[in-house]
């Protein structure tokens, strides 16, 4: 068996007086496609933030491996050049930066930091080009700066579209259906569908089992204070929207 | 304050005052001799107290030696150089400007010590009339060459009605601690649109004192740019009369600070007839022990109905020891207005650097990218093209430059 694409071992995690996480435990193949479903305030978002390398988490206890690599050793930059991407559930308005020099910044940036030549433009323009057609992003919204006045449909399309472009080996998404209708959510779903491989992982996490039905998840994994109680095929899925999470809070008090 | 007791006066002061007597300025002498050089107890001058601050004053300049290159060589500008306070005009004048002299500094009395240094050193000023579209940037190009020196200088902008015209002034020098004190008028008539720009870009050693004067008559506009990014210590004065109804005016100024270097923009602005309109956005970035002071004031006279003013000051502090001084003023009499003023002060956004990291950009760059964005408002307002990439390159200087 090949080294998995990432491995959560005990890890604990505070921020300021609280801790957050609790003890999780994962392990992700490659190739695979992991949910992660839970409550409001069970420690899914952070999770997804302490994989990104976001400051104010404090880890107290166990470690992340990403394809064999200490991933907490590394700045949030180097573990996006190696390969993991965050996909935000409130991607940041900056205004003042040109979408498109953000996008040629970040793609260049990652090409140089493993040792490639930077795109020229007209590389650089036929791949955003390419994927922004797929994504149905017009030409208008990347002349905007990043993300400002975009609508929440448009923000999330515009995250879909970096993770097209940077190519990572890790894809977390980080409740990418909230905030779209259910055209926004078909589009956003497609884009991620054509990403699937086997060399790329994803962990997508949500509250409602809506989205999995447009990315089918191999793996279920539920989520309650702070630990995974549950782990299943795509059916737990389906279980716990009917059932709620009641039933596993108890679970995890016992 | 009243008070009779001479003070004693500092080594810059004793300089100054020889200066003042030697070219028979004996009334702003007499007041020097009285008061002294303002400080903090002076409220214009509470977080630049100059008597503190100032403690070398160069000789009066000379005639200036042989003028280096320009310091922003913008291509198609009509450029005027001013060189230790003499005016070298060699070149030939574009359609609609008329270049000439006149006597003395065309700045109003004021009870200001800068504006009192101006009036009683200039000799001779420049003197220009803008009429119709006026197409080539001109460029005043003030220099203090050679030795240390200190070197006043000054020009009356008068802008015909219906006229428009993009004004650039740049301050610069031979590597010296030169002192330098610029005056300029810009006179707006009816309809007129001028863009008015001034760059410090004197040597760390220098200090510059700078003060701009605005009248705008009915329906001018006005787009107003100051920028400190050149000598240690620097003040930047910016006085504006709106005269005239419908008259509009966007302010703009930047002060880039480093450790060892504190520089003011001051702006003082009056709308004094109904129905004007103007927009106040000062930046300031420090960084190491850099301290940046801006004071804005907008003063609404009681006649001045309708008057729309809108003032914002954003500081970006980039180290623990950075320092940001704004204090925004206003000042209203009339009783049907729409006034605002705001302030910010902080550190880059954590939450946009982590994003911008997030997809691969180093701290560095990403940094750059938010300081860029930070400031790319400033320049956006700039309309002629080799003008704006100029200020995005003195801009991007700064930010390459290693932090002392």
């Amino acid at each position: 068996m090949s080294t998995p694409m990432l491995e959560i071992k005990n890890l604990h995690v505070r921020v300021e007086d609280q801790e957050i996480l609790r003890g999780v435990d994962l392990t992700l193949n490659r190739g695979e496609v992991h949910a992660i479903m839970g409550r409001n305030g069970s420690g899914k978002s952070t999770l997804s933030y302490v994989l990104a390398g976001k400051e104010d988490y404090e880890i107290t206890e166990g470690e992340i491996l990403f394809d064999g690599q200490n991933l907490l050793d590394m700045e949030p930059d180097e573990r996006a050049a190696a390969g993991v991407f965050l996909a935000f559930q409130y991607p940041i308005e900056i205004p003042g930066v040109a979408t498109m020099t953000f996008l040629k910044a970040a793609m260049n940036a990652q090409r140089k930091a493993r040792g490639e030549a930077e795109l020229s433009t007209p590389d650089f323009m036929k791949a955003v080009k390419e994927a922004a057609g797929l994504l149905e992003i017009k030409q208008d919204m990347l002349k905007r700066p990043l993300n400002v006045g975009f609508s929440g449909g448009e923000k999330k399309r515009a995250e879909i579209l970096q993770m097209a472009l940077l190519a990572p080996k890790l894809c977390i998404l980080d409740e990418t259906d909230s905030g779209l209708d259910i055209d926004a959510l078909k589009i956003v779903s497609d884009g991620v569908n054509k990403l699937r491989g086997p060399d790329r992982t994803m962990l997508v996490i949500t509250h409602y089992q809506r989205l999995l039905n447009y990315i089918v998840p191999d793996v279920v994994h539920v989520f309650s204070a702070g630990r995974v109680v549950e782990t299943g095929d795509k059916s737990l899925a389906l279980e716990l929207e009917a059932k709620g999470y009641a039933d596993f809070d108890g679970e995890n008090a016992a | 304050m009243n008070d009779q007791t001479p003070i004693r006066l500092s080594g810059a002061e004793e300089t100054l005052l020889a200066q003042l007597e030697s070219v028979g300025a004996h009334e702003a002498a007499g007041v020097l001799r009285a008061s002294g050089l303002p400080t903090r107890r002076v409220e214009a001058y509470h977080y630049t107290d100059l008597r503190m601050l100032l403690s070398d004053v160069p000789p009066l300049a000379g005639p200036a030696p042989a003028s280096g290159a320009p310091e922003f060589d913008i291509p198609g500008a009509y450029r005027i150089v001013v060189a230790n306070g003499e005016i070298q005009n060699a070149g030939t004048a574009p359609a609609g400007v008329a270049v000439s002299t006149r006597k003395g500094s065309p700045l109003d009395d004021r009870d200001d010590v800068l504006v009192r240094l101006n009036t009683a050193l200039v000799g001779t000023a420049l003197d220009l009339e803008l009429t119709g579209s006026v197409d080539a940037v001109i460029h005043i190009d003030r220099r203090l060459e050679g030795d240390a020196a200190h070197g006043a200088s000054a020009a009356r902008i008068s802008v015909a009605p219906g006229a428009t015209a993009t004004i650039l002034e740049t301050i610069s020098g031979s590597e010296a601690a030169h002192m330098s004190n610029g005056g300029t008028t810009v006179t707006l008539g009816e309809g007129a649109k001028v863009t008015h720009i001034v760059v410090d870009r004197l040597p760390e050693s220098a200090t510059q004192f700078g003060t701009v004067d605005y009248r705008l008559e009915a329906d001018s506009r006005l787009v107003s740019l100051v920028i400190n990014a050149g000598a240690a210590l620097a003040r930047t004065q910016v006085f504006a009369e709106f005269a005239g109804e419908r008259s509009h005016s966007d302010f703009f100024g930047l002060n880039l600070v480093d450790t060892d270097e504190h520089r003011d923009i001051t702006l003082d602005i009056r709308h004094a007839v109904p129905n004007t309109t103007s927009t106040e956005l000062y930046k300031q970035i420090a960084r190491g022990r850099g301290k940046g002071v801006f004071q804005g004031k907008i003063t609404v006279v009681k006649d001045a109905q309708k008057t729309d003013a809108q003032m914002m000051t954003q500081g970006l502090m980039l180290s623990e020891e950075a320092e940001i001084l704004a204090k925004p003023e206003l000042v209203i009499y009339a009783d049907d207005v729409v006034c605002a003023h705001g302030a910010t002060c902080g550190d880059l956004d954590d939450t946009s650097l982590f994003y911008l990291m997030s997809r691969g950009i180093p701290r560095a760059e990403a940094e750059t990218m938010l300081i860029r964005s930070f400031l790319a408002e400033l320049v956006d307002g700039i309309e002629a093209e080799y003008v704006a990439e100029a200020l995005t390159g003195l801009i991007d200087s700064w930010l390459a430059k290693v932090p002392k």
